[in-house]
């Protein structure tokens, strides 16, 4: 088997997040790999889009959710923008997945907070319904969630469910200036909204993925709170090529981000040279 | 098998019979200028040259070829089809590779077999015997020796010739394939010449004085100082063209990227890439982890002399000396070496 020829996935369904961010739902058109097909939380793959070349991002849906996979992107770049231009019906590949994945079986039994930014939701997503599916092994659920402006949300109809339900506490916010007249959340940058949350640190884990600013100001913040190194989790991007460990591009130091990581504790991120 | 004897005569005729029976051959041919050498196909001994130069490019891109098809498609409407390429390759000998260039291939087996296998990598490479020519110690610039080869190293080499005089060589069957290679001649039997020894002896020495061996603990040292800096010092001279990279035995990184072939289809390629340029790590938002030369400079050395010997318990390096005699601006890695191991020598972990 040539490991860079890509699986065949037809665009089951597009949602416009965003002006620039959307989401596929895909399905493997062999029905042989559709049922052998399992990834976990964490997990990314390279998406093609063939006569573009391929690009690199998580499967945001759960692994939990079976027969089929989500991805979100923003169109930023040659592969993205032709990406967008796609619609129901169309075909794209799909190698993956690929990487490492959120530590959910050590999560489990304790209290999660996830702390998203911008389109940096998107692997946090999957984790979020992972353990939304499976919420009896859980403890507390808190998310805290803030993009740019009320137009930069992303999920707005997953953030709707889950502010009406009782088992989860949810917390968004947009920067100052990104609200709407009719915008109920909160204002201001996601560390003070973390900060003003304050979720209990005692047995708990945290999630946290968005740009590197929210994430640099994140993580004194779960500090005071009380949140071990150890117990915090993030997913880092590098660009990427082969996702495989081969083409010799996403390396940070020592550490190739397509096999150690993406996922990486803050203890695991703070001993990394800072080329990421 | 016992080691052999070889004359020029008796390997004109296993080229003939080589290409006859449908295997390829490849040497070192002479350039049009004369200026050196390149591995090419050759169906008769007199068009190569071997004991020559040195190839101006190491025998990496007959196994990761510089743009190579990883498969082709094809559009439909609302659908593709996919066409894989093939992984199985027509058989080829490699006669008179260098050693370190043999090593190279070696070296690069450890991260294309790395948890998924390449199977376009070891398609070619079970195709393929490689027959190596020890080296009489090529320049004052090679450095094999220091990074833990020799100029006779057998390390990638199904077998491996030394010469005896100008028309006679020495063969020592390394592996399973070259056996199989030296059985297809009535070759006669020859137990190592005092005049072989003396080849390897005087190679070795030769070379040895290039460069000290890599200091034990060389490999945690580098690690260990990522802001050392020497770097910064060393990497303002280097213009980031990929150069070194281009004729390296053992860089090995690649894009992948397609190619239209025509309104209906085309190929999705594999082509080289070099970490020295600035556009390699760029992200597509723009922000650039690797923002300037000398980070990209540090890159490639660390990759060479610290990550991969952590990952895979070898040097990304053979010593051939190529990225020294490409590079434009002059930058010289075994004089960098030197430095570093000044640097550890100092204690100098910044």
């Amino acid at each position: 088997m040539n490991i860079y020829q890509p699986h065949l996935m037809r665009i089951d369904e597009v949602v416009a997040e965003t002006s620039d961010t959307q989401t596929f739902k895909l399905s493997f058109k062999d029905p042989q790999v559709a049922q052998q097909f399992k990834f976990l939380a964490g997990q990314f793959g390279e998406y093609s889009v063939f006569g573009e070349g391929e690009c690199t991002f998580c499967i945001a849906s759960s692994p939990t959710r079976e027969g089929y996979i989500e991805c979100s992107f923003k169109a930023a770049g040659k592969v993205t923008q032709s990406l967008k231009r796609l619609s129901v019906g169309d075909t794209i590949g799909f190698r993956g997945p690929y990487g490492n994945n959120f530590p959910l079986e050590q999560m489990k039994g304790h209290s999660v907070v996830f702390v998203a930014g911008g389109i940096g939701l998107a692997p946090v997503r999957s984790v979020i319904w992972n353990v939304l599916d499976l919420r009896d092994q859980f403890k507390n659920v808190t998310i805290i969630y803030g993009a740019r402006s009320v137009g930069d949300l992303v999920y707005k109809r997953e953030l709707a469910a889950w502010a009406v339900r009782h088992d989860v506490k949810l917390w968004t916010t947009v920067d100052p200036g990104g609200q709407t007249a009719d915008w109920k959340g909160e204002v201001g940058f996601v560390p003070a909204i973390v900060e003003k949350a304050a979720p209990v640190a005692t047995d708990a884990y945290a999630v946290v993925c968005g740009p590197p600013v929210m994430i640099k100001f994140t993580l004194p913040v779960l500090a005071k709170l009380g949140f071990a190194e150890e117990r915090i989790y993030t997913t880092l991007e590098n660009r990427m090529k082969c996702g495989l460990g081969k083409c010799g591009r996403c390396n940070i130091g020592p550490v190739y981000v397509c096999k150690d990581g993406p996922v990486f504790s803050a203890a695991q991120i703070k001993a990394l040279p800072p080329e990421y | 098998m016992n080691s052999k004897s070889l004359s020029l005569a008796e390997l004109a005729a296993l080229v003939r019979d080589l290409n006859a029976s449908g295997t390829s051959v490849v040497a070192p041919v002479p350039t049009r200028s004369l200026c050196g050498a390149d591995y090419r196909p050759i169906t008769e001994l007199n068009q190569a040259t071997l004991n020559g130069a040195l190839p101006r490019r190491s025998l990496k891109e007959l196994f990761l070829p510089a743009s190579e098809v990883l498969l082709r498609y094809r559009l439909k409407k609302n659908d593709v089809e996919l066409l894989p390429v093939p992984t199985t390759f027509t058989p080829q000998v490699i006669l008179g590779a260098r050693p370190c260039d043999a090593a190279g291939v070696a070296v690069l087996d450890r991260v294309m077999g790395w948890d998924y296998r390449d199977e376009l990598w070891f398609g070619r490479r079970a195709a393929t015997t490689i027959v190596s020519l020890a080296c009489p110690g090529f320049d004052g610039v090679c450095f094999c020796h220091a990074v833990g080869l020799n100029p006779d190293a057998s390390l990638g080499s199904d077998v491996l010739l030394v010469p005896r005089g100008a028309d006679a060589y020495w063969a020592m069957p390394v592996t399973d394939k070259g056996e199989a290679l030296l059985a297809r001649g009535t070759f006669a039997d020859l137990v190592e010449p005092a005049e072989v020894t003396a080849f390897r002896k005087a190679a070795e020495e030769k070379v040895a004085k290039n460069l000290a061996s890599l200091p034990s603990g060389f490999h945690t040292f580098m690690a260990q100082s990522f802001d050392h800096p020497e770097f910064k010092a060393i990497a303002s001279r280097c213009h980031g063209c990929g150069a070194c990279a281009a004729v390296c035995p053992t860089c090995h990184c690649f894009d992948i990227v397609d190619e239209p072939e025509g309104m209906e289809g085309g190929a999705r390629r594999r082509n080289w890439d070099f970490c020295a340029t600035c556009k390699f790590t760029v992200h597509a938002s723009g922000h650039n982890p690797r923002a300037t030369q000398n980070e990209r400079f540090r890159q490639r050395v660390m990759h060479k002399f610290s990550i991969y010997p952590q990952r895979f318990d070898a040097v990304l390096c053979t010593g051939c000396g190529r990225c020294v005699r490409a590079c434009p601006a002059g930058m010289d890695l075994p004089e960098v070496l030197g430095h570093l191991y000044a640097a550890q020598a100092a204690g100098g972990v910044s």
